[in-house]
């Protein structure tokens, strides 16, 4: 394992990788996973979350759904290729209805596999 | 202050905890996950021999030989900078099988963090 001087002062992961998080309806989880795939991108975690966004839930009748069930997925990936996985991420999550979702990106300072101990994604 | 996240074996989150908790890092959030990494959900029983991997996503996708979503489990535990090595050694020791699955480790900087109780902030928010 490299002490994390030594990653931070060689920068001997090139550039620093990034995590994007990306909230986005359940329903089109299977399509978002799928045109990552077919991008270059087979790896991600997916948790079921609850939330809600600036419109407050939804609204039915007196009902206010302020709760409403999301899929956070979470890509680690290089520096360069964020636009591209955000971009296929907006394109496969796209209806134009309100609670499309968010995308977050994150910087990751260090990454490992756990297997191999190699550092890096 | 850095978050780690680790994604793990489901069942090994209890011998990883223990061992943090032996050292002194008691405070973790667990997550119920699923997730695959660069072998696309191919499980390892199915596959003969890690070195063979390549060979096997060359060939292309089998069925039945796959799995979509893995369940897995995310462990996210803040420290203190210098505790960084420490704690992903202490993971991967825990973790490390040898097998495909064994998860990934994600070093995330946090800009600040405050103990609801209390209202501290930054380090004596992390600190026991």
């Amino acid at each position: 394992m490299s002490s994390r001087s030594s990653v931070v002062s060689t920068g001997c992961l090139g550039d620093f990788m990034k995590l994007v998080k990306a909230i986005v309806r359940p329903e089109r989880v299977d399509d978002v996973v799928d045109a990552l795939q077919n991008a270059g991108y087979p790896s991600f975690t997916k948790i079921d979350v609850v939330g809600r966004g600036k419109q407050g839930g939804l609204r039915v009748g007196d009902v206010i759904y302020d709760e409403l069930p999301k899929t956070l997925l979470l890509i680690a990936v290089n520096d360069d290729e964020v636009g591209k996985v955000v971009e296929t991420i907006k394109s496969s999550a796209y209806t134009g209805n309100f609670g499309d979702g968010k995308i977050f990106i994150q910087q990751i300072e260090e990454a490992y596999t756990i297997r191999t101990g190699e550092s890096g994604i | 202050m850095k978050e780690i996240i680790a994604i793990i074996r489901p069942n090994a989150v209890s011998r990883t905890a223990k061992a943090l908790e032996a050292v002194g890092f008691a405070a973790m959030t667990v997550m119920k996950c699923y997730g695959r990494g660069k072998q696309k959900g191919y499980l390892e029983a199915n596959l003969s021999d890690v070195a063979d991997i390549e060979k096997i996503l060359e060939e292309g996708e089998k069925e039945g030989l796959f799995m979509k979503y893995i369940p897995k489990r995310l462990i996210s535990i803040v420290v203190e900078d210098e505790d960084v090595p420490l704690v992903v050694g202490i993971i991967m020791k825990m973790n490390r099988t040898g097998k495909i699955g064994d998860g990934k480790i994600f070093v995330l900087p946090v800009e600040d963090a405050v103990r609801i109780r209390t209202g501290e902030t930054g380090i004596e928010a992390i600190g026991n």
